[in-house]
Protein backbone atom coordinates (compact mmCIF):
# COMPACT_ATOMS: atom_id res chain seq x y z
CA UNK A 1 0.00 0.00 0.00
CA UNK A 2 1.47 3.28 -1.04
CA UNK A 3 1.45 6.26 1.24
CA UNK A 4 -1.81 8.14 1.35
CA UNK A 5 -2.06 10.95 -1.09
CA UNK A 6 -3.15 14.31 0.15
CA UNK A 7 -5.75 15.65 -2.20
CA UNK A 8 -6.49 19.33 -2.45
CA UNK A 9 -9.94 20.39 -1.27
CA UNK A 10 -10.22 22.44 -4.41
CA UNK A 11 -10.28 19.19 -6.38
CA UNK A 12 -13.36 18.18 -4.48
CA UNK A 13 -15.06 21.51 -4.98
CA UNK A 14 -14.13 22.02 -8.61
CA UNK A 15 -13.77 18.50 -10.01
CA UNK A 16 -15.57 15.79 -8.09
CA UNK A 17 -18.79 17.56 -7.23
CA UNK A 18 -19.23 19.47 -10.51
CA UNK A 19 -18.53 16.33 -12.52
CA UNK A 20 -21.12 14.30 -10.65
CA UNK A 21 -23.73 17.05 -10.75
CA UNK A 22 -23.16 17.58 -14.45
CA UNK A 23 -23.54 13.87 -15.11
CA UNK A 24 -26.90 13.82 -13.35
CA UNK A 25 -28.11 16.95 -15.09
CA UNK A 26 -26.99 15.69 -18.48
CA UNK A 27 -28.89 12.48 -17.89
CA UNK A 28 -32.03 14.44 -17.08
CA UNK A 29 -31.51 16.71 -20.07
CA UNK A 30 -31.00 13.75 -22.35
CA UNK A 31 -34.24 12.25 -21.12
CA UNK A 32 -36.24 15.35 -21.89
CA UNK A 33 -34.57 15.97 -25.23
CA UNK A 34 -35.25 12.45 -26.39
CA UNK A 35 -38.81 12.87 -25.17
CA UNK A 36 -39.18 16.02 -27.25
CA UNK A 37 -37.64 14.47 -30.31
CA UNK A 38 -39.71 11.35 -30.18
CA UNK A 39 -42.21 11.67 -32.96
CA UNK A 40 -45.50 10.12 -32.07
CA UNK A 41 -45.94 8.11 -35.18
CA UNK A 42 -49.33 6.77 -36.10
CA UNK A 43 -49.19 3.07 -35.42
CA UNK A 44 -49.85 0.80 -38.32
CA UNK A 45 -53.28 -0.76 -37.98
CA UNK A 46 -52.05 -4.18 -39.01
CA UNK A 47 -49.27 -4.24 -36.44
CA UNK A 48 -51.60 -3.12 -33.67
CA UNK A 49 -54.08 -5.76 -34.69
CA UNK A 50 -51.44 -8.47 -34.56
CA UNK A 51 -50.20 -7.28 -31.20
CA UNK A 52 -53.70 -7.39 -29.74
CA UNK A 53 -54.15 -10.83 -31.24
CA UNK A 54 -51.03 -12.09 -29.53
CA UNK A 55 -52.25 -10.66 -26.23
CA UNK A 56 -55.60 -12.38 -26.65
CA UNK A 57 -53.93 -15.69 -27.41
CA UNK A 58 -51.68 -15.25 -24.40
CA UNK A 59 -54.66 -14.59 -22.18
CA UNK A 60 -56.27 -17.74 -23.44
CA UNK A 61 -53.09 -19.66 -22.74
CA UNK A 62 -52.74 -18.24 -19.23
CA UNK A 63 -56.28 -18.98 -18.17
CA UNK A 64 -56.84 -22.11 -20.22
CA UNK A 65 -57.48 -24.22 -17.17
CA UNK A 66 -60.44 -22.19 -16.03
CA UNK A 67 -62.67 -23.04 -18.96
CA UNK A 68 -64.12 -26.43 -19.91
CA UNK A 69 -62.20 -28.59 -22.38
CA UNK A 70 -64.72 -28.08 -25.14
CA UNK A 71 -64.60 -24.30 -24.87
CA UNK A 72 -60.86 -24.39 -24.84
CA UNK A 73 -60.70 -26.53 -27.93
CA UNK A 74 -63.10 -24.24 -29.76
CA UNK A 75 -61.04 -21.21 -28.88
CA UNK A 76 -57.83 -22.87 -29.84
CA UNK A 77 -59.28 -23.88 -33.16
CA UNK A 78 -60.36 -20.30 -33.70
CA UNK A 79 -56.82 -19.11 -33.13
CA UNK A 80 -54.71 -21.76 -34.75
CA UNK A 81 -56.45 -23.76 -37.41
CA UNK A 82 -54.56 -24.19 -40.64
CA UNK A 83 -57.10 -22.57 -42.94
CA UNK A 84 -58.22 -19.28 -41.53
CA UNK A 85 -57.02 -19.32 -37.94
CA UNK A 86 -56.05 -15.90 -36.72
CA UNK A 87 -52.58 -16.91 -35.67
CA UNK A 88 -51.84 -18.87 -38.80
CA UNK A 89 -49.53 -17.01 -41.14
CA UNK A 90 -49.19 -18.42 -44.64
CA UNK A 91 -45.63 -19.16 -45.65
CA UNK A 92 -45.14 -16.62 -48.40
CA UNK A 93 -46.99 -13.78 -46.76
CA UNK A 94 -44.64 -13.24 -43.90
CA UNK A 95 -42.99 -10.01 -44.87
CA UNK A 96 -39.43 -9.24 -44.17
CA UNK A 97 -39.21 -6.63 -41.42
CA UNK A 98 -35.95 -5.36 -42.80
CA UNK A 99 -37.48 -4.67 -46.17
CA UNK A 100 -40.41 -3.04 -44.45
CA UNK A 101 -38.04 -0.85 -42.56
CA UNK A 102 -36.29 0.42 -45.61
CA UNK A 103 -39.56 1.14 -47.29
CA UNK A 104 -40.60 3.29 -44.35
CA UNK A 105 -38.20 6.20 -43.93
CA UNK A 106 -39.91 7.36 -40.75
CA UNK A 107 -38.75 4.31 -38.90
CA UNK A 108 -35.10 4.75 -39.82
CA UNK A 109 -35.35 8.44 -39.02
CA UNK A 110 -36.79 7.70 -35.62
CA UNK A 111 -34.05 5.25 -34.82
CA UNK A 112 -31.40 7.68 -35.91
CA UNK A 113 -32.87 10.36 -33.67
CA UNK A 114 -32.84 8.01 -30.73
CA UNK A 115 -29.27 6.99 -31.31
CA UNK A 116 -28.19 10.57 -31.78
CA UNK A 117 -29.85 11.66 -28.59
CA UNK A 118 -27.78 9.05 -26.82
CA UNK A 119 -24.46 9.42 -28.58
CA UNK A 120 -24.14 13.19 -28.89
CA UNK A 121 -24.44 14.05 -25.18
CA UNK A 122 -22.06 11.24 -24.32
CA UNK A 123 -19.41 12.36 -26.74
CA UNK A 124 -19.80 15.95 -25.67
CA UNK A 125 -19.54 15.13 -21.98
CA UNK A 126 -16.56 12.93 -22.57
CA UNK A 127 -14.82 15.65 -24.54
CA UNK A 128 -15.69 18.16 -21.85
CA UNK A 129 -14.32 15.94 -19.12
CA UNK A 130 -11.19 15.30 -21.09
CA UNK A 131 -10.66 18.94 -21.78
CA UNK A 132 -11.20 20.33 -18.30
CA UNK A 133 -10.50 17.53 -15.92
CA UNK A 134 -7.85 15.34 -17.45
CA UNK A 135 -5.18 14.10 -15.14
CA UNK A 136 -6.78 14.71 -11.78
CA UNK A 137 -6.86 12.16 -9.06
CA UNK A 138 -10.44 12.90 -8.22
CA UNK A 139 -11.61 10.21 -5.84
CA UNK A 140 -10.64 7.22 -3.77
CA UNK A 141 -12.63 4.05 -3.69
CA UNK A 142 -13.12 2.98 -0.09
CA UNK A 143 -12.09 -0.62 -0.65
CA UNK A 144 -8.90 -2.20 -1.94
CA UNK A 145 -8.68 -3.56 -5.45
CA UNK A 146 -6.15 -5.60 -7.36
CA UNK A 147 -3.74 -4.27 -9.96
CA UNK A 148 -5.91 -5.42 -12.80
CA UNK A 149 -8.33 -2.61 -12.15
CA UNK A 150 -5.66 0.01 -12.69
CA UNK A 151 -6.43 0.59 -16.34
CA UNK A 152 -10.11 0.84 -15.50
CA UNK A 153 -9.85 3.21 -12.57
CA UNK A 154 -6.81 5.27 -13.42
CA UNK A 155 -7.53 6.03 -16.99
CA UNK A 156 -5.61 9.19 -17.81
CA UNK A 157 -2.87 9.14 -15.21
CA UNK A 158 0.13 7.02 -16.01
CA UNK A 159 1.63 6.47 -12.61
CA UNK A 160 2.24 2.93 -11.53
CA UNK A 161 3.11 3.84 -7.95
CA UNK A 162 -0.25 5.29 -7.03
CA UNK A 163 -2.50 2.94 -5.09
CA UNK A 164 -5.13 1.37 -7.31
CA UNK A 165 -8.03 2.60 -5.23
CA UNK A 166 -7.44 6.16 -6.36
CA UNK A 167 -9.68 7.09 -9.24
CA UNK A 168 -8.83 9.51 -11.98
CA UNK A 169 -11.40 12.03 -13.10
CA UNK A 170 -11.94 10.35 -16.44
CA UNK A 171 -12.63 7.04 -14.76
CA UNK A 172 -14.93 8.78 -12.32
CA UNK A 173 -16.87 9.89 -15.36
CA UNK A 174 -17.23 6.29 -16.46
CA UNK A 175 -18.23 5.15 -13.01
CA UNK A 176 -20.92 7.80 -13.00
CA UNK A 177 -22.06 6.82 -16.45
CA UNK A 178 -22.81 3.30 -15.33
CA UNK A 179 -23.66 3.78 -11.70
CA UNK A 180 -26.20 6.54 -12.10
CA UNK A 181 -28.59 4.33 -14.03
CA UNK A 182 -30.33 3.33 -10.83
CA UNK A 183 -30.73 6.93 -9.77
CA UNK A 184 -32.18 7.84 -13.16
CA UNK A 185 -34.69 5.08 -12.97
CA UNK A 186 -35.79 6.53 -9.64
CA UNK A 187 -36.00 10.17 -10.60
CA UNK A 188 -37.16 9.82 -14.19
CA UNK A 189 -39.47 6.88 -13.81
CA UNK A 190 -39.35 3.61 -15.61
CA UNK A 191 -39.56 5.18 -19.03
CA UNK A 192 -35.88 5.94 -19.04
CA UNK A 193 -34.78 2.39 -18.38
CA UNK A 194 -37.35 1.03 -20.75
CA UNK A 195 -36.10 3.30 -23.47
CA UNK A 196 -32.64 1.90 -23.14
CA UNK A 197 -33.75 -1.68 -23.44
CA UNK A 198 -35.94 -0.81 -26.39
CA UNK A 199 -32.99 0.80 -28.05
CA UNK A 200 -30.96 -2.32 -27.45
CA UNK A 201 -33.66 -4.43 -28.97
CA UNK A 202 -33.83 -2.26 -32.03
CA UNK A 203 -30.10 -2.28 -32.46
CA UNK A 204 -29.73 -6.00 -32.18
CA UNK A 205 -32.78 -7.32 -33.94
CA UNK A 206 -33.92 -4.41 -36.09
CA UNK A 207 -37.29 -4.43 -34.47
CA UNK A 208 -39.32 -7.51 -33.81
CA UNK A 209 -41.06 -9.53 -36.41
CA UNK A 210 -44.81 -9.65 -35.81
CA UNK A 211 -45.39 -12.71 -37.95
CA UNK A 212 -42.70 -14.56 -36.02
CA UNK A 213 -44.35 -13.76 -32.71
CA UNK A 214 -47.65 -14.92 -34.15
CA UNK A 215 -46.06 -18.22 -35.13
CA UNK A 216 -44.44 -18.65 -31.73
CA UNK A 217 -47.73 -17.92 -30.00
CA UNK A 218 -49.47 -20.44 -32.22
CA UNK A 219 -46.91 -23.10 -31.38
CA UNK A 220 -47.18 -22.59 -27.67
CA UNK A 221 -50.95 -22.62 -27.93
CA UNK A 222 -50.77 -25.87 -29.83
CA UNK A 223 -48.67 -27.72 -27.32
CA UNK A 224 -50.55 -26.60 -24.22
CA UNK A 225 -51.95 -29.38 -22.08
CA UNK A 226 -55.46 -28.55 -21.11
CA UNK A 227 -56.41 -29.52 -17.59
CA UNK A 228 -59.70 -28.20 -16.38
CA UNK A 229 -59.32 -26.78 -12.90
CA UNK A 230 -62.95 -26.67 -11.83
CA UNK A 231 -63.30 -30.26 -10.54
CA UNK A 232 -60.28 -29.68 -8.36
CA UNK A 233 -61.73 -26.43 -7.16
CA UNK A 234 -64.70 -28.25 -5.76
CA UNK A 235 -62.36 -30.30 -3.61
CA UNK A 236 -60.60 -27.18 -2.56
CA UNK A 237 -63.83 -25.42 -1.70
CA UNK A 238 -64.89 -28.48 0.28
CA UNK A 239 -61.67 -28.36 2.26
CA UNK A 240 -62.03 -24.65 2.93
CA UNK A 241 -65.65 -25.00 4.01
CA UNK A 242 -64.80 -27.92 6.28
CA UNK A 243 -62.15 -25.84 7.89
CA UNK A 244 -64.65 -23.06 8.42
CA UNK A 245 -67.28 -25.32 9.90
CA UNK A 246 -64.89 -26.92 12.29
CA UNK B 1 -38.19 1.32 6.41
CA UNK B 2 -38.85 0.88 2.75
CA UNK B 3 -42.52 1.00 3.49
CA UNK B 4 -43.58 4.08 1.60
CA UNK B 5 -42.16 2.80 -1.64
CA UNK B 6 -44.42 -0.10 -2.27
CA UNK B 7 -47.78 1.35 -1.36
CA UNK B 8 -49.15 0.24 -4.70
CA UNK B 9 -48.45 -3.44 -4.13
CA UNK B 10 -51.98 -4.45 -4.71
CA UNK B 11 -54.49 -6.25 -6.79
CA UNK B 12 -53.60 -9.86 -6.34
CA UNK B 13 -55.84 -12.78 -5.94
CA UNK B 14 -54.45 -14.93 -3.23
CA UNK B 15 -53.43 -18.42 -4.07
CA UNK B 16 -52.88 -21.32 -1.79
CA UNK B 17 -49.73 -23.37 -1.94
CA UNK B 18 -51.83 -26.51 -2.03
CA UNK B 19 -52.96 -25.76 -5.52
CA UNK B 20 -50.65 -25.54 -8.49
CA UNK B 21 -53.00 -23.48 -10.62
CA UNK B 22 -51.41 -20.06 -10.77
CA UNK B 23 -53.92 -17.32 -10.11
CA UNK B 24 -51.48 -14.45 -10.14
CA UNK B 25 -52.14 -11.69 -12.59
CA UNK B 26 -49.05 -11.28 -14.76
CA UNK B 27 -49.29 -7.51 -14.99
CA UNK B 28 -49.72 -7.02 -11.27
CA UNK B 29 -46.83 -9.37 -10.70
CA UNK B 30 -44.71 -7.27 -12.99
CA UNK B 31 -45.71 -4.12 -11.17
CA UNK B 32 -44.78 -5.74 -7.87
CA UNK B 33 -41.40 -6.68 -9.26
CA UNK B 34 -40.91 -3.12 -10.39
CA UNK B 35 -41.71 -1.90 -6.90
CA UNK B 36 -39.10 -4.27 -5.51
CA UNK B 37 -36.58 -2.92 -7.97
CA UNK B 38 -37.34 0.68 -7.01
CA UNK B 39 -37.16 -0.02 -3.30
CA UNK B 40 -33.85 -1.79 -3.72
CA UNK B 41 -32.34 0.97 -5.82
CA UNK B 42 -33.56 3.59 -3.36
CA UNK B 43 -32.23 1.68 -0.40
CA UNK B 44 -28.87 1.01 -2.02
CA UNK B 45 -28.40 4.70 -2.78
CA UNK B 46 -29.36 5.69 0.75
CA UNK B 47 -27.17 2.92 2.13
CA UNK B 48 -24.25 4.06 0.02
CA UNK B 49 -24.52 7.59 1.36
CA UNK B 50 -24.78 6.27 4.92
CA UNK B 51 -21.74 4.04 4.47
CA UNK B 52 -19.76 6.90 3.00
CA UNK B 53 -20.64 9.37 5.72
CA UNK B 54 -19.89 6.91 8.47
CA UNK B 55 -16.56 6.25 6.80
CA UNK B 56 -16.76 2.53 6.25
CA UNK B 57 -13.96 1.07 4.19
CA UNK B 58 -13.28 -2.32 2.72
CA UNK B 59 -15.33 -5.25 3.82
CA UNK B 60 -17.43 -3.44 6.41
CA UNK B 61 -19.05 -1.38 3.68
CA UNK B 62 -20.14 -4.47 1.81
CA UNK B 63 -21.41 -5.98 5.01
CA UNK B 64 -23.49 -2.85 5.44
CA UNK B 65 -24.83 -3.36 1.93
CA UNK B 66 -25.88 -6.90 2.72
CA UNK B 67 -27.44 -5.70 5.94
CA UNK B 68 -29.40 -3.02 4.13
CA UNK B 69 -30.58 -5.45 1.49
CA UNK B 70 -31.69 -7.82 4.24
CA UNK B 71 -33.59 -5.01 5.93
CA UNK B 72 -35.21 -4.14 2.61
CA UNK B 73 -36.25 -7.74 2.11
CA UNK B 74 -37.75 -7.88 5.57
CA UNK B 75 -39.51 -4.58 4.93
CA UNK B 76 -40.93 -5.84 1.64
CA UNK B 77 -42.09 -9.06 3.20
CA UNK B 78 -43.67 -7.17 6.07
CA UNK B 79 -45.40 -4.94 3.54
CA UNK B 80 -46.76 -8.04 1.86
CA UNK B 81 -48.22 -9.02 5.21
CA UNK B 82 -45.83 -11.98 5.50
CA UNK B 83 -47.85 -13.73 2.80
CA UNK B 84 -45.34 -13.67 0.01
CA UNK B 85 -47.23 -16.16 -2.11
CA UNK B 86 -50.18 -13.87 -2.55
CA UNK B 87 -47.97 -11.30 -4.23
CA UNK B 88 -45.03 -13.17 -5.73
CA UNK B 89 -44.25 -16.50 -7.26
CA UNK B 90 -41.57 -17.45 -4.81
CA UNK B 91 -39.46 -16.25 -1.94
CA UNK B 92 -36.44 -15.89 -4.16
CA UNK B 93 -38.07 -13.07 -6.04
CA UNK B 94 -38.45 -10.98 -2.92
CA UNK B 95 -35.09 -11.74 -1.43
CA UNK B 96 -32.74 -11.96 -4.38
CA UNK B 97 -34.23 -9.86 -7.14
CA UNK B 98 -32.27 -6.71 -7.90
CA UNK B 99 -29.61 -7.67 -5.41
CA UNK B 100 -26.65 -7.13 -7.69
CA UNK B 101 -28.28 -4.33 -9.63
CA UNK B 102 -28.15 -2.08 -6.62
CA UNK B 103 -24.52 -2.82 -5.92
CA UNK B 104 -23.22 -0.47 -8.58
CA UNK B 105 -25.32 2.42 -7.30
CA UNK B 106 -24.26 1.56 -3.79
CA UNK B 107 -20.56 1.63 -4.65
CA UNK B 108 -20.90 4.88 -6.54
CA UNK B 109 -22.67 6.73 -3.76
CA UNK B 110 -20.49 5.14 -1.14
CA UNK B 111 -17.40 6.41 -2.93
CA UNK B 112 -18.92 9.81 -3.50
CA UNK B 113 -19.94 10.41 0.09
CA UNK B 114 -16.76 8.87 1.47
CA UNK B 115 -14.58 11.08 -0.70
CA UNK B 116 -16.45 14.23 0.12
CA UNK B 117 -16.44 13.64 3.85
CA UNK B 118 -13.19 11.81 4.55
CA UNK B 119 -10.62 12.00 1.80
CA UNK B 120 -10.12 15.67 1.25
Amino acid sequence: MAADLVLDTAIRDWVLIPLSVVMVLIGVLRYFVSKLMRSNQVPDAKIVKEGQLVIRARNLRASANFIPPKSFRARRFYFSNEENGLLFVPKGQAQNPQAQMFSDPNMAMDMMKKNLSMIIPQTLTFAWVNFFFSGFVAAKIPFPLTQRFRSMLQNGIDLSTVDVSYVSSRSWYFLNLFGLRGLFSLILGEENAMDDTQRMMQMSGFGFDPSKSLGAEKDSLDIIQHDWALPKFEHRAEAVLKKLVR
Amino acid sequence: MAGHNESTASGKKSTEATNDVSTLNAESLQSNMKIIYYSRTFMSIIGGVIAGILGFTGLSGFILYFLIMAITSVGLIAKAGFQVHSYFDSWNQVILDGFLGGLLSFVLFWTFAYDIVHIF
